[in-house]
């Protein structure tokens, strides 16, 4: 694909923000508002108490939590969140052990074109459970994964959740089989990103971003992987895994890419420790103008990297 | 241009056509076949595609676009039927192409294992990407069941892959545990766990009996009768090299084509072979690593080189998401070593195989940070017996980090098992330590049985035994003496001796001294070597000591000397006094200081006058002081039974007798005595190099005292009756001293280094020894008391102090 | 005129100087500190350290260069350059032997 033609297809989530707890309230630290000029302005002048407002509850209860309706339910912006047109919004809460580093929050826009998936599965029983998901136009895939489950190894969730590294699955497998289906002249969702998210009592918790070819979650994805079991206590990371609609296959058995802390804007979440959201930043890879880097922890330790770019 | 056919489109021969065409693009005229209906991919990396982690395209390394720009003529999806050598054609299902050089590159065909069944439907091997797409199909009826037969490296990556595609899995492996040429059961039984922990479920010790179904698969049998529902059999049991159409060719064929180094078959020089259906001197090659070796050499060959491939070391890595496995080399020779660490905790395995100081095999489960670095040590066959002990931890424990080696230890867990051959953990040995009191290597080893056998850890338990007991333990560390060289300094010494060296030239070639001059921190230490252990035959190098040594004077900041003659025990008479007077006024010296030592110093002196400053001195009766040598400088005294009522013994007296006797001497560093005539010790004998304290009954000995930088009271050495014997034991022990310190050490440093114990055991307890270091000191002494101003008065080293010209700022200009 | 003159002063010879050693020349109320190597080659420097003006004649000479007594720099015998992190640099001077004399140049080139 020629990198330099305007990709004008709307991304799937709207909006991406990043809050961090300072002192007992969690307050703004970067975020990607896209051309929500209002509810970005509302949104800096947010704080929340633990148990407050949806990154609140995902510091309190120490999970992902996924909210549809924001009328009425605890979302402190409904409002300007109406405003901007954004109807849904997952939190993902970075814990380092027991603290609490960030929760990065994604907020969709409700419509009949864009097709994809945020879910959260979580252990019930030995088995991984969809506790929520958003799946924008394609509603009719809520039905089903709601009566999925997931052993440990099996299918995109089960393989995370065993291997507790995050994975880029090309080609989801037959327990996804339902959702690769063309459905109402509709492209099915064909490839996904699945990765832990460690929450202190050590309850499972996976988080999945699923494509369709029409409106991907994004269009480059980087898996850096930066335990010392990998890198040795050198603070690097090396890539992995990822895939680039670009430039293609990122990943070099022979010679994987490496950075160090502090190098670049992976290199900035691996050495702080938190989420990254940048925007319209020249540093960002050549092609696209908005990223996410998120943190993975294995105890209080950065394990892995995700990154992707829209 | 030349015909170029080559038979098989895997990774070798891709490989071989991309050198080929680096090197000399129009040589040859290339048309290649393949059985599979595409070109050359990436077959190690099916087993991403298989779990849906990669897909087909990302894996392709040569497209169409790659073969149309190269110009070669592709038949893929046709089988070569026959080689006729005699004509020079190769004839595949389509039609036939003639060539001038033959490339066979018909890789493995996998092992069916000859039990009935094993065509049935739904029966598949493990090569190419028709066996994977076949294993996704059959993956997509929900709840389907998969048996894999074979649970080494392929197998389990194709279990893997089956389960993330959402198949029950069943693995059957006919070994005791996984993975057996690369991993022991310790390893195994980790990976074992971890497959299960994905709900794949793993049959060690499991012979396939049978693989049942009518039309198409059902289950397995195994030979115990226990029997296992599947809808898809994978067999993953191994390959062997695909000969058929070089065998009908009348090449020859052992386990596999037959070739030469230079990878010729061995009966036509017009046909070669490459990649996995090859067989050299009985050696076949399964990992991608040789086969890369094996194409380069080929290209260099076909264009008429003389390149030979050498089989080299291999590395291998377990593709499965989630579990970190990694072995390189050799594990199979014989009188090997082996040092393994295991931490339970972190299901962390790692296991090294030396042989001969070399490492030769690596394996790592749970923690492959290090395997790369393992595999280079491995493929350099370096020597790594100075890295022994910290091997197993990493790289970043070698030498060159700040990282601590001792952290590494320090971190393990107690029931990190550090003695493999007896099964000994770091607790254990610990406890061990604490509870009974132990202190040496041999009492760990009494007790515990750690590092009893193999020695191999010997190492891990010395360094358990430094965290457990600090500075009481001090294990051999060996610091160089300077950049010159990896020897410390008990190591020069002891050459010195063996090597019977007599010279700083004989000693920097014989000890392979990295510079040709030394520097300025190992020539003065050499020098000092030579002259304490060949007194009779080294003559002393002045330019390899320092000025102060060299001019007996102590330079100033400002570049004049002060001089100090020497006052016995610190004891004076007018006439000395006058004398000194005298100088004073005669060369308007600036400064004159009673120093800590007892004697007078005389401060700014022009170089140029030191000779005659000590000519006069030297004729009132004064010698050199030596406030500048390492060697003795000072006996203090105080009054003793000659005038103070508390006075036990004639301290005075000793002291002068000391001095006299022992002045003139070069040692290690400087040497401070003192006597103090009761233990009111007046004289601060209790904080020098060696001290008297006279009692009624005798002297007692104190030696390893400090009051400079540091301040250290004496340890007793031992209570003498006489003077004679005072003095006996006194001179013996600084020549313990001279023969077994390292320049720059002082005395206290000395004895708490060998031990206090070491020096009373050499000195006191052994009278023969006592008396064999007296007589060798009174030896050195014939050629070391020498008054060095005299010496020079009378124009020795005059150059020292004389310009070689002068020369007058008009003559320049 | 623009003609570059050297004056060539003869000092000494070889022998005057023990070798890993250095003599002193008094210039004026300069020293120049002549040293002879371990393969008898010859240089010069003023007889100052570039630290605290140690007398550099009378430090130990090893492998082109020589350790000041006072504190132990090492200076370079052919350029006077301090040597390792130190910086400084102490003068020096043209010196050749001919026929075994040391001659010595002082004029400013």
């Amino acid at each position: 694909m020629d990198a330099a033609v305007l990709d004008t297809t709307r991304t799937f989530v709207e909006v991406t923000e990043i809050w961090i707890p300072d002192g007992d309230r969690l307050v703004q630290a970067g975020g990607n508002y896209g051309s929500h000029g209002e509810f970005e302005a509302i949104s800096g002048m947010e704080s929340f108490a633990k148990g407050e407002g949806l990154p609140g509850k995902a510091w309190l209860e120490e999970r992902p939590v996924v909210l549809k309706e924001f009328d009425g339910s605890y979302f402190k912006r409904t409002e300007a969140a109406r405003a901007a047109g954004l109807t849904s919004a997952v939190a993902i809460p970075v814990f380092a052990d027991t603290t609490l580093k960030a929760v990065l929050v994604l907020l969709c826009a409700d419509d009949d074109v864009r097709t994809g998936a945020i879910e959260v599965w979580a252990e019930k029983d030995g088995l991984l459970m969809l506790e929520d998901g958003y799946y924008g136009a394609a509603k009719h895939f809520e039905w089903v994964s709601q009566h999925t489950h997931f052993p440990r190894g099996q299918g995109l969730p089960g393989g995370v959740w065993a291997a507790n590294t995050p994975m880029l699955m090309r080609d989801l497998g037959s327990g996804y089989k339902f959702i690769r289906a063309d459905s109402a002249g509709r492209a099915g969702l064909t490839t996904g990103l699945g990765m832990p998210v460690p929450v202190p009592g050590n309850r499972a918790y996976v988080l999945t971003l699923l494509s369709a070819r029409g409106t991907p979650i994004a269009r480059r994805f980087e898996l850096w992987d930066a335990r010392t079991a990998k890198v040795g206590t050198s603070g690097q990371a090396v890539l992995i895994d990822g895939i680039c609609a670009h430039e293609g296959p990122l990943w070099n058995e022979d010679n994987p890419r490496r950075i160090g802390a502090w190098q670049g804007l992976v290199g900035k979440a691996l050495g702080s420790g938190l989420p990254a959201v940048e925007h319209g930043r020249p540093s960002i890879v050549h092609g696209y103008d908005t990223m996410v880097a998120l943190p993975i922890y294995q105890g209080d330790a950065v394990a892995h990297v995700v990154a992707w770019y829209c | 241009m030349q015909k170029l056919v080559i038979i098989g489109a895997g990774m070798a021969s891709g490989r071989l056509l991309e050198h080929l065409f680096e090197l000399d693009p129009d040589a040859f005229d290339v048309t290649l076949f393949n059985a599979e209906p595409r070109g050359n991919y990436n077959r190690i990396m099916l087993s991403p595609v298989l779990s849906g982690e990669k897909s087909y395209e990302e894996i392709i390394t040569h497209d169409e676009d790659w073969y149309a720009r190269n110009n070669v003529a592709c038949r893929f999806g046709e089988h070569v039927t026959k080689i006729d050598r005699e004509r020079k054609v190769v004839v595949g299902e389509n039609g036939e192409v003639p060539y001038d050089k033959l490339v066979i590159a018909t890789g493995s065909a996998p092992f069916i294992i000859p039990v009935e069944g094993r065509n049935l439907p739904g029966v598949v091997t493990y090569r190419d990407l028709d066996d994977t797409n076949a294993m996704i199909e059959a993956s997509g009826k929900p709840g389907a069941k998969a048996v894999v037969i074979g649970g080494g490296l392929l197998g389990l990556e194709a279990a893997a892959g089956l389960r993330l595609r959402g198949m029950d899995v069943s693995v059957i492996h006919l070994s005791g545990h996984l993975m057996e040429r690369q991993l022991d059961e310790a390893a195994g039984y980790l990976l074992k766990r971890d497959l299960e922990r994905r709900g794949i479920k793993v049959h060690c010790n499991s012979s396939t009996a049978a693989i049942l179904g009518d039309d198409r698969v059902e289950g397995v049998l195994l030979e115990d009768d226990t029997a296992f529902q599947a809808d898809l059999v994978v067999m993953a049991v191994g390959i062997r090299p695909e000969t058929r159409l070089a065998v009908d060719a009348g090449l020859e064929v052992a386990r596999g084509v037959s070739i030469t180094p230079q990878m010729q078959t061995l009966n036509d020089p017009d046909v070669y072979a490459v990649g996995e259906c090859v067989d050299l001197d009985g050696m076949l090659f399964g990992l991608v690593a040789p086969l890369y070796d094996q194409a380069k050499v080929l290209a260099e060959n076909l264009l008429g080189g003389e390149a030979t491939f050498v089989p080299k070391d291999l590395a291998t890595k377990l593709k499965v998401t989630g579990i970190d496995l990694y072995s390189a080399g050799d594990f199979s020779a014989e009188d090997r070593e082996e040092i393994v660490l295991r931490d339970a905790a972190a299901a962390v395995y790692k296991r090294l195989v030396l042989k001969d100081n070399r490492l030769i095999g690596a394996v790592m489960y749970g923690d492959t940070a290090d395997g790369a670095w393992f595999f280079d040590l491995v493929k350099n066959g370096a020597d790594i017996s100075e890295m022994r002990e910290t091997l197993i931890f990493g790289q970043a424990y070698q030498g060159g980090t700040p990282l601590d080696p001792m952290a590494a230890v320090a971190a393990l867990p107690d029931d990190a098992e550090i003695c493999g051959c007896n099964g000994v953990c770091k607790g254990k040995i610990v406890n061990a330590i604490t509870e009974k009191g132990l202190t040496g290597l041999d009492d760990v080893r009494a007790h515990t049985k750690a590092s009893a056998s193999c020695g191999a850890c010997t190492g891990l338990v010395e360094q358990l035994m430094s965290l457990t007991l600090g500075d009481a333990f001090s294990p051999a560390a060996v610091q160089p003496m300077c950049g010159c060289t990896d020897l410390g300094h008990d190591d020069v010494r002891r050459l010195i001796l063996a090597k019977e060296l007599k010279s700083i030239d004989a000693v920097m070639q014989e000890l392979e001294w990295k510079t040709s001059c030394g520097c300025a921190k190992c020539r003065p230490a050499l020098n000092y070597y030579l002259v304490c252990d060949w007194p009779d035959e080294y003559a002393d190098d002045y330019q390899s000591r320092f000025i102060n040594e060299r001019v007996h004077a102590n330079v100033q900041k400002d570049g004049t000397y002060s001089v100090v003659p020497r006052m016995w025990g610190g004891v004076t008479s007018s006439k000395e006094l006058r004398a000194i007077a005298d100088v004073v006024d005669k060369f308007n010296i600036p400064t004159v200081k009673c120093t800590g030592g007892q004697r007078i110093d005389m401060l700014g002196i022009r170089k140029e006058d030191l000779p005659a400053v000590w000519a006069d001195l030297g004729e009132a009766g004064f010698v050199s002081g030596h406030a500048y040598a390492k060697g003795l400088r000072t006996v203090k005294t105080c009054v003793g039974n000659d005038w103070c009522r508390f006075g036990t013994q004639d301290s005075t007296g000793l002291g002068i007798r000391l001095e006299k006797f022992m002045w003139g001497s070069w040692t290690p560093a400087k040497v401070k005595l003192a006597v103090s005539g009761c233990p009111r010790n007046c004289a601060e004998a209790t904080c020098k190099d060696v001290g008297v304290i006279c009692v009624d009954s005798g002297f007692e000995i104190h030696f390893a005292g400090a009051a400079g930088l540091e301040i250290k009271g004496t340890e007793v050495l031992c209570q003498v009756r006489t003077e004679d014997e005072a003095l006996e034991y006194i001179v013996a022990l600084t020549q313990m001293y001279r023969e077994q310190a390292r320049y720059l050490e002082r005395i206290y440093k000395w004895a708490k280094r060998i031990g206090y114990d070491e020096v009373r055991r050499q000195i006191v307890d052994d009278p023969e020894r006592r008396r064999h270091f007296f007589d060798r000191f009174v030896f050195s002494q014939k050629f070391a008391q020498v008054d060095p101003w005299s010496e020079r008065v009378s124009g020795k080293d005059k150059h020292e102090f004389r310009p070689m010209a002068i020369v007058p700022k008009e003559a320049a200009e | 005129m623009n003609v570059q003159t050297q004056n060539w002063v003869a000092v000494g010879v070889l022998e005057d100087i023990p070798r890993r050693g250095a003599r002193c020349v008094s210039y004026g109320a300069m020293t120049i500190a002549v040293f002879r190597t371990e393969n008898d080659r010859v240089f010069a420097l003023e007889d100052k350290c570039p630290h605290r003006n140690g007398p550099l004649s009378q430090g130990i000479v090893h492998d082109g260069c020589v350790t000041c007594p006072l504190h132990n720099w090492v200076i370079s015998l052919e350029t006077g350059q301090a040597q390792g992190t130190d910086e400084g640099a102490t003068a020096s001077f043209p010196v050749k032997l001919e026929g075994g004399r040391i001659l010595l140049s002082l004029g400013r080139a």
